[in-house]
């Protein structure tokens, strides 16, 4: 029987489109379109990639407004088999916390499952604390930061990206897994597909079919605070063309910036 | 304002797995006119040190290069799954 | 039995008018988008000239979105020190309004949205690779290798139509058929706006310059016109004469428009949030190729369906046009279980019913005129002179207007028989 993959997907603003008012200090996202999270379309790859080998059923997760469906619908243009999409005011303004016990939730509803896969963090607020976050709730095995997904004797094999090197884990199933965005390369939505997903359509659920305790989910369910947002200062690029024989020069120049260590220095 | 701080404020969805435009650099290698320098809007062809140079991460897809280049090196093709430039004016 | 009644390969205004009317009136129709969303990348000038939206949109001047009515429509020549210009305001435009401004990101997007709420099916972010034919005749689309059919394929590409080049239903686009566009939009306030230009409301300015001051025989014309809170400007870009120089970047064009000394003072302080480029329709009744055949037809400018003569540039117009008829004439067709060439045929016959090919044929050459050395040359630099000269108070004896003129025309170097002749020739085209 195939394994059964959720993928978490997030639609975020696009983060090109995205303006700090030099006023307000504030993020305006008026003038912002709607995308997929880029590191959830990897961790839909990785899903894809998995049903394209041994056979996958793959269930597109989403929380968030109504306007999501076109995301959760490109998925499944890509390949992704079935589309949820959480959706209920009592749902918005959720923090990490609140947004990881809700998608626990949500896919304790869709039953059984193999293996959940979500990417490392999004682009509108990068915390990187949701999939985790679901994997705790769920009490679950997870791998972080993976680079590469693979089934193998019913474990979950992940090549994990750290900073001094790559880690291979094995882990038993279920899992979950987060990926990052330099994983693979997306594949692109397929006409004959999409138009299937849009003939199939989504299913939406709301704060009634999840049943949770209101004090659980929303603003009402999130204990974090903003205190304050600092805007960090804007450097100049320092990119500069050079021709080969002026390279002598900028040996020089970023050693004595401190930037490079020269062989003189050295002995 | 030069051509590069102008496209610096677009936004592009550059596909990584498929340059929508390739040209022949045998037929650039021998070019008389590179007349696609002068008509390219987005200064994607450039000659330097007597080779022509092409990126396509910085196209509009406008396609004139397409006929611009009469010796027949560019090949042109639509941008596919979404990729390419988001204009937000238009 | 086909999947769709009808699959329309791109969602501008031609695709999705077609779109809009198709599904209003029950037919299973997919309109596919490469751009996602629909929209953005689409470009054009920026009026959306004449009432067409109201053949299936009755409420479109409530809900779609508009930036301002022209109100006041200028003309003018720009040599290096002048600008001559006509500027025609009226209130009639108040009452009967005729041209709208319009931003084709949100625009296009409104449109294929309206599509979807008819029923149409649409899917944005996928490009149609090539024509689905069965014993000859077309059947649908193909993409990544899959086949989608469809009674009748509508092609609705744009001004670069490469389904329907390259399945050989119209030639390689070529110098002739298009010029270069170069757009730049310019944020500024309202109030802002509102001054500089002499408006006030929602009322705005389209205004259409040829760029005489061009060196070595380069022609473009530059166009100027008010959105709500940001201006379009830009470049429109003959190719033959771009090529004949080969020293002029087509990016340069525009940073000469807008610096010059009558055009920056509209923008000065603005801040350019998009700069753009689109080929624009230019060739003519000579650029249209057959527009029906087998189980398709083509419409908007992969049709070649556009108008220029130097003082005016339309297409959206001839766009949604000419996807309504193609889509009355599917309507008709499925009425009747026939989607061969003789029965589609009705598609052209119902565009020469309108203005559409009327206009195209009627203005037969009308694209030299738009190009003439006359207009770009000669008009610009004697009426500079004449008007120089008519209004520079010298203390020395006043000469007649034509004497004038005529010395103007002797300086500006064209020789008095070709300037009657291009003048009858413009005046017979235009």
């Amino acid at each position: 029987m195939a394994i059964k993959i959720i993928v978490m997907m997030k639609q975020v603003p696009d983060a090109e489109e995205i303006f700090i008012d030099p006023v307000k200090f504030t993020l305006n996202r008026a003038q912002a379109r709607g995308i997929i999270n880029p590191s959830d379309e990897n961790a839909l790859e990785c899903a894809l990639k998995i049903k394209d080998q041994t056979g996958a059923e793959i269930t597109v997760l989403s929380m968030g407004p109504p306007a999501a469906e076109s995301a959760i619908i490109e998925c499944m243009g890509r390949g992704a088999d079935r589309g949820v999409l959480v959706t209920d005011r009592v749902f918005a303004a959720a923090d990490t916390y609140a947004t990881s016990l809700t998608l626990a939730a949500s896919v304790k509803n869709l039953g059984e499952f193999d293996l959940i896969i979500a990417g490392e963090s999004t682009t509108d607020s990068g915390t990187g604390h949701v999939g985790p976050g679901v994997a705790e709730f769920l009490g679950i095995d997870q791998a972080t930061y993976c680079t590469s997904l693979h089934i193998e004797n019913d474990a979950l094999v992940a090549e994990r990206d750290l900073e001094d090197g790559t880690e291979v884990v094995s882990i038993g199933l279920p899992a979950l897994a987060t990926v990052l965005i330099s994983s693979n390369i997306p594949r692109r939505a397929k006409l004959r597909l999409k138009i299937d997903a849009l003939r199939k359509g989504i299913e939406k659920w709301d704060h009634d079919t999840l049943k949770l305790p209101p004090e659980w989910v929303g603003i009402k369910g999130s204990p974090t605070v903003v205190g304050a947002l600092k805007i960090p200062e804007e450097r100049k690029r320092a990119a500069k063309r050079i021709t080969v024989d002026q390279l002598g020069e900028l040996v020089k120049e970023l050693g004595g910036m401190g930037l490079i260590k020269t062989e003189e220095e050295e002995a | 304002m030069e051509i590069e701080e102008k496209l610096s404020v677009l936004n592009y969805k550059t596909d990584k797995g498929f340059e929508h435009i390739t040209v022949t650099p045998d037929i650039c290698e021998v070019c008389p006119d590179y007349f696609c320098t002068f008509a390219c809007p987005a200064k994607c062809y450039t000659v330097m040190e007597g080779k022509l140079n092409f990126k396509y991460e910085d196209c509009v897809e406008c396609g004139t290069c397409l006929f611009a280049c009469s010796h027949g090196s560019v090949k042109w093709n639509n941008v596919k799954g979404g990729h390419g430039v988001k204009y937000k004016y238009g | 039995m086909s999947e769709f009644d009808a699959i329309i390969v791109g969602a501008g205004p031609a695709g999705s008018s077609a779109a809009i009317k198709l599904a209003s009136s029950g037919l299973t129709t997919l309109l596919v988008e490469k751009a996602d969303p629909p929209g953005s990348k689409n470009v054009s000038g920026g009026i959306m000239w004449g009432n067409e939206l109201g053949g299936v949109l009755p409420d479109w001047e409530k809900d779609a979105p508009l930036e301002r009515y022209v109100i006041s429509k200028g003309t003018g020549l720009l040599t290096s020190d002048s600008l001559i210009s006509v500027d025609f305001r009226s209130r009639k435009f108040e009452s009967r309004k005729t041209g709208y401004s319009v931003l084709r990101a949100k625009f296009d997007q409104y449109l294929a949205n309206k599509a979807k709420s008819k029923g149409a099916t649409l899917v944005t972010g996928v490009t149609v690779d090539g024509l689905a034919l069965k014993d000859g005749k077309v059947a649908g689309v193909i993409q990544e290798g899959d086949e989608i059919t469809a009674d009748t394929v509508i092609l609705a590409e744009g001004v670069n139509p490469r389904v329907a080049i390259s399945s050989g239903l119209r030639p390689e686009i070529g110098d002739k058929d298009v010029a270069i566009g170069v757009k730049q939009v310019v944020k500024l306030s309202e109030a802002t706006i509102n001054e500089r230009f002499n408006i006030r409301g929602n009322s705005g300015f389209a205004g259409e310059y040829v760029l005489g001051f061009l060196k070595n025989g380069v022609k473009a014309g530059g166009f100027l016109y008010t959105n709500k809170e940001t201006i379009s400007v830009g470049a429109v870009i003959n190719v033959g004469t771009l090529r004949a120089d080969n020293e002029t970047h087509s990016f340069e064009i525009m940073d000469q428009f807008v610096n010059h000394p009558f055009i920056s003072p509209y923008l000065e302080g603005g801040k350019m949030e998009e700069y753009s480029a689109h080929l624009v329709c230019e060739g003519g009744i000579g650029s249209v190729p057959k527009i029906y055949g087998d189980g398709y037809l083509i419409a908007g400018d992969a049709a070649g369906f556009s108008y220029s003569n130097g003082l005016i540039i339309q297409g959206i117009n001839y766009a949604i046009t000419s996807g309504i008829a193609a889509a009355d004439t599917v309507i008709e067709a499925k009425s009747k279980s026939n989607f061969s060439s003789g029965m589609l045929r009705g598609y052209e016959d119902r565009l020469q019913g309108k203005y559409v090919l009327k206009d195209l044929k009627k203005f037969r050459g009308i694209e030299e005129v738009t190009w003439s050395n006359l207009a770009h040359k000669a008009l610009p630099d004697i009426a500079e002179e004449t008007l120089f000269n008519l209004f520079y108070e010298e203390g020395i004896p006043k000469r007649h207007l034509m004497e004038i003129v005529l010395s103007a025309t002797k300086k500006s170097g064209v020789k008095k028989t070709d300037m009657i002749l291009e003048a009858y020739r413009t005046m017979r085209r235009m």
